[in-house]
């Protein structure tokens, strides 16, 4: 009983050792989630943009305005870069288009000092989960250094947003993800595994076309997976959109995002030929890319080294393209940059895919 | 059977034109090898499981590849088939050159690997389908191609079942056809029988003579000798990677000391017969033992009806009369001095399974 223990033991452990690629990305996996998620989640709020505006009529600089923005621009943490980017507007308006158009994610608006007694009024972006929190704190923490005793109301644009709907918005992402690096790369080494690619090989088929058909093929899967998502998610947090306009958008954002991460599924499977070594790298990629997409945590609340990450991760542009679109009913002229970021990638990872793709078996 | 202690004139002439490529003139010529080196660089060693080889294959044979397990055989097919590259050393099929025009030789051949590429989760037909498509059949023409094929082996009524049901025989079977579906100039057979039973094994050899006989150039690697008896025109022999000899069947026969064997049995013998046999060109030796006249002679299947002039001259009665070729096996121990089912392993310096097939699950 104990030869044959002894024996299955060193059968499995010598197979342990003989992937070092598998115990890297296992060692590496606990360590990345240290990193990566301890920094990307709950890290201190910094750079968070806000508009200050001083309703008219008013001469010079009043004190309450001048008090606010002094105190905003000083707030921070312990050895962190100041809280608040504080931008002065001197249009209401133009401030509000600022919140709408999402470059500032709030806006204060100071009552004149010919009217005291109106009350401060705050608007906040309520589709982030985060800063409306940290913006009223500071904006309340400023009031009473200031002494003043003016009431602030908290307008939010967006309504109430739940931070089930805020996540929401990620989950579809992650599943077009999921639905290619697991279910259509595994099947894409399988095919290899079983000799299927083999049989590729010898027909005068071209390795464009074996890369296309493949990302095709994906691409489909991941859309209709990533469209089943986004039915479940609205019907579970109770979403509503808006026109249907924004609805054939959020089918646009889908398909380019499913393009892009299939033909990177599709590079990278092509390079891999083992299961494990292909999971662990998906998963890895899956823990990196989905982490700094801004699906859990909002991306201001990142240390600026995880930000650049974000810059390259087309999870990111995903992200924010839907939620802009589905929380904020916003249109083409926000989601444009990550329209652009998304096809980018896309095309760099399709040409990426066909030049490494081997055509011969070495 | 062992080497004989003393070659004779004879059999050095044999042996050298053996050794020689088989060559023939570029117009009947299909595939030409010249000096394919391929080795394989491991962390420990570097394997040449192709040893500067170099032969013919003439348009519309069958040609067969043979070898123990691990000789170079699957390597020299892959590499025919533009799955691997040569390490030095360049090959032709039809006029393309392997390195060269990848693409075009990839239109004009077949290639049936010696494990199974079918799609298990899909239909015998799906797969002829997928397959025609890859191959650029005609549309038009490719479904009554693909019924055409399954009707060949027998298919039809489980068209539209899918692969992972059907028998080993009836997988290989559907493979070689599927290899087959756009008319290929050469098909490259890669162990087509292995792992079959008898039954299927004589069904698959009925196949390949069929769509030899479709002006196909059949190439075909084994280790069976039956097999290549059966089916092949000409033959080539590898060992670890080397050309040891390629000619037709009944010229490698001849490299047999002993010949064939020919017993007839009778009842009462005359001496004169004897004499008279003896005195035949191609006779080596005859003997009698136990009421049955035993002879060698080359080219048995050719002085029979001589020797049976003979009895029937002196009126002798034959009771009984066998004859026994000698076996393509016993050419290749003859030739390499081993068993050919004893594979490389019976050799020390391979170690094991000998030449690494290159593994496709780890290219590096």
């Amino acid at each position: 009983m104990i030869k044959g223990a002894v024996a299955i033991f060193k059968r499995d452990f010598k197979k342990f050792l003989g992937n070092p690629f598998v115990i890297i990305f296992t060692l590496l996996m606990p360590i990345m989630y240290l990193v990566i998620f301890g920094n990307a989640m709950g890290g201190s709020i910094s750079h968070v943009s806000i508009a200050v505006v001083q309703e008219e009529p008013y001469v010079h600089e009043p004190p309450l305005f001048t008090a606010f923005v002094d105190d905003l621009k000083h707030t921070a943490q312990k050895d962190n870069p100041p809280t608040f980017d504080v931008a002065v507007y001197t249009d209401e308006l133009k401030a509000k288009r600022a919140l709408q158009g999402g470059v500032v994610s709030g806006v204060l608006v100071l009552p004149s000092p010919l009217f005291v007694d109106r009350p401060i009024r705050l608007y906040v972006d309520s589709s982030d989960s985060v800063t409306p929190t940290v913006i009223i704190s500071g904006v309340n923490a400023a009031l009473v250094q200031s002494g003043s005793h003016n009431q602030v109301e908290i307008n939010k644009i967006y309504g109430d947003i739940k931070y089930i709907q805020f996540f929401g918005v990620g989950v579809i992402v992650m599943a077009i993800f999921m639905t290619t690096m697991m279910g259509g790369g595994i099947a894409l080494i399988k095919d290899r595994e079983m000799g299927i690619i083999e049989g590729y090989f010898v027909t005068p088929v071209k390795r464009s076309s074996i890369i296309m058909g493949m990302i095709a093929s994906g691409t489909v899967r991941a859309f209709l997976s990533g469209f089943v998502i986004f039915i479940v998610d609205l019907l579970i947090t109770g979403i509503i959109i808006q026109t249907p306009e924004n609805f054939f958008m959020v089918l646009l954002v889908l398909f380019i995002t499913s393009i892009g991460i299939t033909s990177f599924m599709v590079s990278m499977a092509s390079r891999f030929s083992n299961q494990q070594e292909y999971a662990s790298m998906s998963a890895f990629f899956n823990l990196i890319l989905f982490m700094t997409s801004g699906a859990f945590y909002p991306v201001i609340g990142m240390p600026d080294w995880l930000r650049w990450i974000t810059i390259i991760n087309p999870e990111y542009y995903a992200v924010h393209a839907l939620r802009s679109i589905i929380l904020r009913g916003q249109g083409i002229d926000v989601i444009g940059t990550d329209l652009i970021a998304l096809c980018i990638f896309s095309v760099a990872a399709m040409i990426l895919g066909i030049a490494t793709y081997r055509r011969t078996l070495e | 059977m062992s080497p004989p202690a003393a070659n004779s004139d004879e059999q050095e002439d044999a042996l050298q034109h053996l050794k020689s490529r088989g060559y023939c003139s570029p117009e009947q010529c299909v595939i030409r090898i010249e000096h394919l080196t391929k080795t394989f660089q491991d962390k420990q060693r570097t394997v040449t499981a192709v040893d500067d080889v170099t032969f013919d294959v003439k348009r519309g044979e069958i040609f067969g590849l043979l070898g123990p397990n691990g000789a170079g055989k699957s390597t020299l097919i892959r590499i025919l088939t533009t799955l691997l590259k040569p390490t030095s050393g360049t090959a032709f099929v039809d006029v393309y050159e392997i390195t060269r025009d990848p693409e075009k030789i990839r239109g004009i051949i077949g290639v049936c690997p010696q494990n199974s590429t079918l799609d298990n989760e899909l239909t015998a037909y799906d797969n002829l389908e997928f397959y025609g498509k890859l191959e650029d059949v005609d549309d038009r023409i490719l479904p009554d191609r693909i019924w055409e094929l399954l009707a060949m082996v027998g298919l039809t009524d489980r068209a539209h079942m899918k692969v992972q049901t059907f028998s080993g025989g009836m997988k290989r079977k559907l493979e070689i056809v599927r290899a087959f579906i756009h008319r290929p100039l050469i098909l490259f057979l890669d162990e087509p029988t292995i792992g079959l039973d008898p039954e299927s094994r004589r069904e698959v050899w009925q196949q390949i003579e069929h769509l030899n006989a479709e002006n196909t150039t059949i190439i075909l690697t084994t280790h069976y000798m039956d097999e290549a008896e059966k089916l092949c025109g000409r033959i080539a022999f590898v060992d670890r990677g080397r050309l040891i000899s390629l000619d037709t069947m009944d010229n490698l026969r001849l490299l047999l000391p002993a010949g064939d064997l020919i017993e007839i049995g009778f009842d009462r013998l005359d001496d004169r017969i004897i004499s008279a046999i003896r005195a035949h060109d191609l006779v080596i030796s005859a003997d009698v033992k136990e009421q049955r006249l035993y002879i060698t002679a080359k080219n048995g299947n050719t002085i029979l009806p001589a020797i049976l002039a003979i009895f029937d001259r002196y009126a002798v009665t034959i009771t009984a009369i066998s004859i026994r070729s000698p076996s393509l096996e016993d050419v290749f121990i003859y030739l390499t001095g081993k068993n050919l089912s004893d594979g490389g392993g019976s050799n020390g310096a391979q170690g094991g399974g000998g030449v690494p097939a290159p593994d496709r699950r780890r290219p590096s």
